[in-house]
């Protein structure tokens, strides 16, 4: 949907040169933060990582005593904005919402950016994602699902976001370890790719429950099976793939980086007014909405293993080792 | 009658100060984003999106619905006047409406874009509130190959129009097809002809081949001819703006063919306004009353993409409403809209917050209505505009072509490529080749190539689907004829020329 995303930037950063030649005057630095902090969402309004920048900017305000606008810089999986964040002074004055699907990059060739270029302040929020298919699919069950792939190796349709992406490597993992060999088919967009199994031209969709919760709540799409070690709440019937023997899981997770070289008390200041917006009611509520992981939160220090380790995991399904 | 006073208590709320500023400021910059060559539509709606996060639901709905509406009609004015189209849906304009204004008729082609643009609209969003339930399954029926077989139709169905030749045609599309190539494929993420060059890397930007083909083509063309081209006399005393009701009459069946052809395209997830523009032109051309004189610069020309493109904003919001599917690229950014609400379009909003609903529903029908008061007062000064010096025109032609290149991506190659795109636009018109057919190529080739690729990934390769479902199989049965009736009519000339003496071939369409 979003073709001619730098359009988008171009007269944004028009809007911004405006807003910043009129805000010029430099502010005396003393403590941090002194001025306000830049959120940086490297996709387009109204998506998922969207949502949680304007959320968290809400909450972590008041903490921190100054603002947090957002912009967005939307562009290849989120590589454009990243190239910004990288490009910007390593003063904690910018950040950037980083999410599963950008970090899938990096398993892929020619990264533009290495792992170590960022530092995570926090992991905000995991969505585990799941196999769905439509209320009245033939497939009651994954159990039903595995054996009609197993039966017709390569019939079976899967409509995921695309080549490369977190989606691809999971469908590997599936094939490689469970022998479940089925057709990917991406679609870009997420209209086409509901439309998809909703009108019956693809069988299943590998998608995050808290995307589709309308169709769910309405009962026209269901899950067969959740991918890592929970059962979702509401759905307790349905398998999770640790329990089928599955090792990999690529929850879609949404992270808020810096620069490496942030100085580390900024880091901590940060890490620490997210962890009291994690507390907040409204924030626990927005987790249960979109059918996250209720602890899904991770703070400064936990979630620089986490992302390494997710990194791991998505270059051995990719792999498929 | 339940429905109408659901409807009738929406337009109280869209009355209200608020919302009725929100649905101006809408329309306002709807008609602005329309006229800029370098922002699409959808690029407009997605940068006001913000804006709407501090308002209410419906306020904010309501501004953007706007915006979507006169969106698909204000780039008619530019396209129209000056030969620059503002939007992709706006190029069949070019053929028939600048040709209109040309002869001296520009403020009766602005007359019939105005009917059509709110007449089309005006239907298109009585049908959205009367079977929104109904239609939305047709957005459930299509897949990647019918996506296919509509978008191969559009340019089969157009391409087939340039009587003169279709070889020449053919020819000129292929080539816009190979620029649509360039960059990353969508796909596979394959480099294709970028030659080691970042900038290619991301590919050709369509509005840059469509601003430099037809805005920059035309200032070269009248440049050559020393801006001594006619003069548009009658502009001054222009009376007639709109058309009579019997010249209305005359070609309705030209507006209810493309109204409705319009919406079901909205409808549709893989296809928005601009494929409906094509299409319905496309349309016209094989089976209008008129089909012969098609780009001469009649006024069917400009009935069927106008009322067929404003028509698609009602069909594209009849999934939206009915189950939570955008049926295009503005409408997906109005769900983006609704779930930062925390509300999610569907079966249960319908149900349950119909008042919400019956409010935009009403705001469609306001904001078409106040498009077509604000638009019929702009016609006459606008027109104006053209009895300034051809030269000075064509300057402030040019600097709408270069800032609208620019702010694609801010890129100063983008410059250069619309000026060799503007060479080529002029030497095409120059050597009497057929420049529509690259236009559409660019515009519409990405679009065919994913939902080709998907097809063949989907259905094992095999090529046979495109023709074996029941309605890509119908699409690819007309796209044969479209192509194959203008070589049977070459045909039947060339061996009895006598025939065919009376109804002279154009040479002017696309």
């Amino acid at each position: 949907m979003f073709r001619h995303p730098r359009t988008a930037i171009a007269w944004g950063g028009a809007l911004l040169a405006a807003a910043a030649l009129a805000g010029a005057p430099a502010v005396a630095q003393d403590k941090y933060p002194s001025r306000p902090i830049e959120l940086i969402v490297p996709f387009g309004p109204g998506g998922g990582a969207d949502q949680l920048a304007r959320l968290t900017a809400k909450l972590v305000e008041p903490v921190i005593g100054q603002g947090v606008p957002v912009i967005n810089v939307p562009g290849a999986t989120g590589a454009t904005g990243m190239a910004k964040l990288i490009a910007a002074p390593a003063d904690g004055y910018s950040a950037a919402i980083y999410i599963a699907d950008t970090h899938a990059l990096l398993a892929g060739p020619d990264p533009r950016w290495k792992v170590e270029d960022l530092k995570p302040l926090a992991v905000m929020i995991q969505q585990p994602s799941a196999i769905l298919v439509a209320k009245d699919s033939p497939y009651k069950t994954w159990a039903d699902f595995e054996k009609a792939a197993k039966d017709n190796p390569g019939k079976l349709k899967v409509a995921t976001v695309g080549f490369g992406s977190v989606d691809d490597f999971t469908l590997k993992h599936l094939e490689v370890k469970g022998g479940v060999k089925v057709v990917q088919v991406p679609f870009s967009k997420p209209n086409e790719r509901y439309v998809s199994i909703l009108g019956g031209h693809a069988d299943a969709l590998y998608e995050q429950p808290g995307d589709v919760a309308q169709f769910l709540k309405s009962g026209e799409m269901r899950p067969i099976l959740i991918f890592g070690d929970k059962r979702l709440d509401g759905f307790k019937d349905v398998p999770a793939s640790a329990e089928l023997g599955y090792t990999v899981s690529l929850p879609q997770f949404r992270s808020i980086v810096v620069r490496s070289d942030t100085p580390a008390a900024e880091i901590k200041t940060l890490s620490d007014a997210l962890t009291k917006v994690a507390e907040n009611p409204e924030y626990k509520k927005f987790l249960e909405d979109s059918y996250a992981d209720p602890d899904s939160f991770m703070p400064a220090d936990k979630s620089a293993g986490f992302l390494a380790r997710q990194l791991d995991d998505m270059k051995k399904a990719a792999t498929g080792s | 009658m339940d429905t109408l006073l659901q409807l009738g208590h929406g337009l109280l709320v869209c009355l209200q100060p608020f919302n009725l500023s929100m649905l101006m400021i809408g329309i306002a910059l709807g008609m602005l984003v329309g006229v800029l060559p370098g922002l699409t539509l959808v690029m407009g709606v997605i940068l006001v999106l913000p804006f709407t996060y501090q308002m209410d639901v419906a306020s904010g709905i309501i501004l953007l619905t706007a915006m979507y509406v006169a969106g698909t009609y204000g780039g008619a004015f530019t396209a129209i006047l000056f030969g620059i189209p503002g939007e992709p849906i706006d190029v069949p304009l070019l053929w028939d409406g600048y040709k209109m204004a040309r002869a001296g008729q520009p403020a009766e082609a602005l007359g019939w874009t105005l009917i059509a643009a709110g007449g089309g609209g005006i239907i298109s969003a009585i049908i959205m509130v009367a079977l929104t339930e109904p239609l939305a399954e047709v957005a459930l029926k299509f897949s990647s190959p019918e996506y296919f077989a509509v978008i191969l139709f559009g340019l089969a169905s157009v391409v087939a129009l340039a009587q003169s030749s279709l070889a020449n045609a053919l020819i000129s599309l292929c080539l816009g097809l190979v620029i649509a190539t360039v960059g990353t494929d969508t796909t596979y993420g394959t480099s294709r002809f970028t030659f080691g060059l970042p900038i290619l890397e991301d590919g050709i930007e369509f509005l840059v081949v469509m601003v430099g083909a037809y805005g920059v083509g035309e200032v070269l063309a009248r440049l050559e001819r020393g801006y001594a081209g006619a003069p548009v006399t009658q502009t001054a005393t222009a009376r007639t703006e709109l058309p009579s009701w019997r010249q209305f009459a005359a070609i309705k069946w030209t507006f209810i063919r493309s109204t409705l052809l319009g919406n079901i395209i909205g409808i549709i997830p893989g296809a928005g306004a601009t494929v409906a523009s094509f299409v319905s032109y496309g349309v016209e051309g094989q089976v209008g009353r008129r089909k012969a004189q098609l780009g001469t610069g009649i006024p069917e020309g400009i009935v069927a993409p106008q009322s067929a493109a404003t028509a698609s904003v009602g069909g594209a919001m009849i999934p939206l409403f009915a189950i939570g599917i955008p049926g295009s690229g503005a409408t997906a950014v109005i769900l983006g809209a609704f779930m930062l609400k925390g509300i999610q379009p569907g079966p249960q909003v319908l149900l349950h917050s119909g008042e919400l609903i019956y409010a935009i529903f009403a705001s469609v029908f306001l904001g078409i209505f106040i498009m077509c008061v604000l638009g019929y007062f702009a016609i006459r000064p606008l027109v104006r505009i053209l009895d300034f010096p051809e030269a000075v025109v064509s300057s402030f032609v040019m600097v709408f072509c270069f800032i609208g290149a620019f702010s694609i991506r801010s890129s100063v190659v983008d410059l250069w490529l619309m000026i060799a795109f503007g060479l080529v636009g002029y030497l095409f018109d120059r050597l009497r080749f057929p420049i529509a057919p690259l236009v559409l190529g660019v515009i519409l080739g990405p679009l065919a190539e994913e939902s080709f690729l998907n097809t063949m990934i989907s259905f094992g390769n095999d090529w046979t689907v495109f023709f074996t479902r029941p309605i890509s199989g119908t699409l690819m049965a007309l796209t044969c004829l479209a192509l194959v009736l203008p070589l049977l009519g070459a045909l039947r000339h060339w061996l009895w020329p006598h025939d065919f003496e009376e109804t002279p071939h154009s040479q002017g369409s696309p």
